[in-house]
């Protein structure tokens, strides 16, 4: 399945790239997925799926686009 | 008393006196200082329903206790007065020198009273307090004055001016300081602007009374390090707070045409990433090793220093997407001397209401160019068009009518700063409760709504947490002054503030004794709010009704189909209320003005509204 990945703020350093599509294998969570793109998991960061928080361990499908961002507490 | 000089500097611009008065310690400990120091004053000292813009208002220059102290961020400086955009108490804060040379010079808040009859410099040196012309530069931009400034008096010394916005009373005019520092939304340049008084500036060569200043100076100095390692280990000032904006265009939060849209396929094209990249030069405020401002070259070549409710307000709001092109209205409001928040709001809900035939106008949404006209004129007043723009989205739609008052983004007047809640709901309430109008500096939910709450919810949990930031944000780092950035961005803990306020106090305070302080400025606020509007209502606290609109839901994306609802809302208003203590109509109780030391000041307000018990 394909899903995107968008890197906010300091993780476009971190992960070495600001926007990324992804092949992976049918049932990837996106825990697994922070693993693929060398995000640490102990960062604070939020993370979002098709514009929602992600619960912990959430699946992936198909056509998904996920945002990593630091954990603003704003301006 | 150590920690506070104990002196205040009033100065009466009309009569062109000064002189030093004192305060108790229990003033002091009472409002700390800053936003405290201000609100108190203006409740005691101004006259109910004075013209905000007349001889009689107030123009304040707070500070804390650790303010202009070498510690993490220190360096800002609250200013204040009656707001002429919102009628009821404004203030803001600002990066500034003044912040230490003020300190130094021997105060811990300046009063301005009256009016000068020529445009004036007000020179404070030590004990001396100079009126001085400024003919010179009235009807000059915030850049040329401060210039000429720092030609006279050195680059060391602390200056706070106004632009052309100030000096034609434009209601949303701040004051500006150093390279790209603003601050008083609700209009503060134009308190100034009104007195007549372009700039002020500070010199001072006094040391701040401290209980432990030995300890303090090896405390600050590791400290302002530890800060810019944490900032420097986490990437945070490598986009700043413009990093927000791509992050608020993919969960649906982002401001697009005045706030119709959530989202916008161009919106990468102004973010935090081509910030970064076009970056020539970094900006920051005094005492800060974590500094912020980006600045670019604009379209027309100049350094515009962005941050993101620039992009926000000044570029998606618009539909204005050319980088350079939103450098040019930044510098421009920053030129003038307008709130950059405010001029996008006010832009936006324009060419929103030309757009529906509601004026007559030539201004569309991604016309910059016609945008940086329209700032001239509302910065100069010139015309029926520029004296419009000038007053506000909420006396625009006033006049223009026609149903336009649902889609003019403000509360309480003052413009929404750049988050679109039509799914927020505790952002919403973090606007609508703000007791200085729609700004992001008091409450800032959003992150926490989306990732740790059901974003279509409007439980209790939600006003708690706009109140706990409340007492924080718009409570501790407004009355002990100090930027709040190192603890929201970087992870700066909390329990440093009171480490920071004992060592320069010798007091014993735990952030506890801070919470009070805060609900008690909270109040306060209130009771100027009846006072000035005897027949306020909780409506007053509702954040702008677009947001409730489902004929203005998203089509696509996160939140399709979906805005606020209106009863839950204010079921949301009624937990916030009861967490507070406060009557249905968002007035503090009797018990709570109690509770929080302020007898004297319930029985003040009852004289113009009941208060229950
Ligand atoms: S973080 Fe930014 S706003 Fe805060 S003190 Fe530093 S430069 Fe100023």
């Amino acid at each position: 399945m394909k899903v995107t990945v968008k890197m906010i703020g300091a993780f476009v350093h971190a992960a070495g790239f600001s926007e990324r599509t992804f092949d992976l294998a049918l049932g990837t969570t996106t825990d697994e997925l922070l693993e693929i793109v060398k995000i640490e998991k102990s960062r604070p960061m939020i993370v979002a799926r098709n514009g929602q928080a992600v619960t912990p361990g959430e699946k992936l499908e198909d056509g998904d686009r996920v945002v990593v961002a630091p954990t603003f507490s704003g301006g | 008393m150590f920690g506070w000089t104990g002196n205040i500097l009033r100065v009466d611009l009309t009569q062109k006196t000064f002189r030093k008065e004192t305060f108790s310690e229990e003033f002091a400990h009472k409002w700390v200082g800053g936003r405290g120091f201000a609100l108190k004053t203006l409740w005691d000292e101004l006259e109910p329903g004075i013209d905000p813009l007349g001889p009689k208002n107030k123009f304040i220059v707070a500070l804390g206790p650790i303010a202009g102290i070498p510690a993490p961020n220190t360096g800002k400086t609250v200013v204040a007065a009656k707001s002429p955009l919102t009628g009821g108490y404004g203030d803001g804060n600002l990066g500034t020198r003044v912040t230490e040379q003020l300190r130094k010079a021997g105060y811990d808040m300046l009063i301005v009273e009256g009016a000068a009859s020529e445009p004036t410099l007000l020179y404070i040196e030590d004990d001396k307090v100079k009126f001085l012309p400024a003919a010179e530069v009235w009807g000059k931009g915030t850049y040329a004055t401060n210039d000429w400034i720092y030609e006279r008096y050195g680059r060391k010394a602390g200056v706070l001016n106004i632009g052309q916005g100030g000096e034609n009373l434009n209601l949303y005019a701040t004051v500006r300081s150093l390279e790209g520092r603003s601050g008083g939304r609700p209009g503060m340049g134009a308190v100034m602007g009104s007195k007549k008084l372009k700039a002020i500036v500070v010199k001072g060569s006094k040391p701040i009374p401290q209980a432990d200043p030995d300890k303090m100076k090896k405390l600050g100095a590791a400290d302002l390090r530890t800060v810019h390692e944490m900032d420097k280990k986490s990437g945070w000032s490598i986009q700043a707070t413009t990093g927000i904006l791509a992050w608020c265009n993919e969960v649906a939060a982002l401001p697009v045409r005045n706030m119709r849209k959530t989202r916008h396929s161009d919106a990468w094209k102004i973010d935090g990433e081509r910030l970064d990249d076009a970056r020539i030069a970094t900006y920051g405020c005094p005492t800060c090793t974590m500094h912020c401002g980006i600045a670019i070259r604009d379209h027309e070549g100049r350094e515009s220093e962005l941050d993101y409710e620039n992009i926000g307000m000044l570029g998606s709001n618009l539909e204005v997407f050319e980088l350079d092109q939103v450098g040019s209205l930044n510098y421009l409001c920053d030129d003038y001397g307008l709130d950059t928040i405010s001029a996008g709001g006010v832009l936006g809900f324009y060419a929103d209401a030309i757009d529906r035939g509601h004026v007559a106008g030539d201004f569309r949404f991604g016309d910059g160019e016609r945008a940086k006209e329209l700032l001239r004129l509302a910065a100069l007043r010139e015309g029926d068009v520029g004296n419009m723009l000038a007053d506000g989205s909420m006396r625009m739609a006033r006049k223009i009518g026609r149903g336009s008052e649902a889609y003019a983004m403000h509360v309480k007047g003052l413009e929404v700063s750049a988050y679109n809640c039509k799914l927020c709901p505790g952002m919403a309430l973090s606007f609508g409760t703000s007791p200085i109008g729609a700004h992001h500096k008091e409450a800032w939910v959003i992150t926490f709504e989306l990732n740790q709450t059901v974003r279509d919810s409007y439980g209790r949990d939600k006003a708690e947490k706009v109140i706990e930031l409340q007492r924080i944000r718009g409570g501790l780092f407004e009355y002990i002054i100090a930027c709040r950035f190192p603890w929201v961005e970087v992870g700066w803990e909390l329990e440093h503030y009171p480490i920071y306020f004992n060592t320069i106090t010798g007091l014993h305070w735990t952030l506890d004794d801070f919470w009070k302080v805060g609900d008690r400025i909270y109040a306060l606020m209130k009771f100027f709010w009846l006072r000035e509007m005897p027949d306020w209502s909780r409506k007053m606290d509702y954040p702008p009704m677009a947001w409730f609109d489902s004929a203005n839901a998203d089509t696509d994306g996160p939140i399709a189909g979906k805005v606020l609802d209106l009863e839950k809302y204010d079921g949301l208003l009624d937990h916030y209320y009861d967490l507070r203590g406060w009557d249905k109509r968002g007035i503090p109780t009797r018990r709570t003005a109690t509770a929080l030391g302020l007898d004297d000041e319930a029985r003040q307000a009852e004289a113009f509204g009941r208060l229950e018990d």
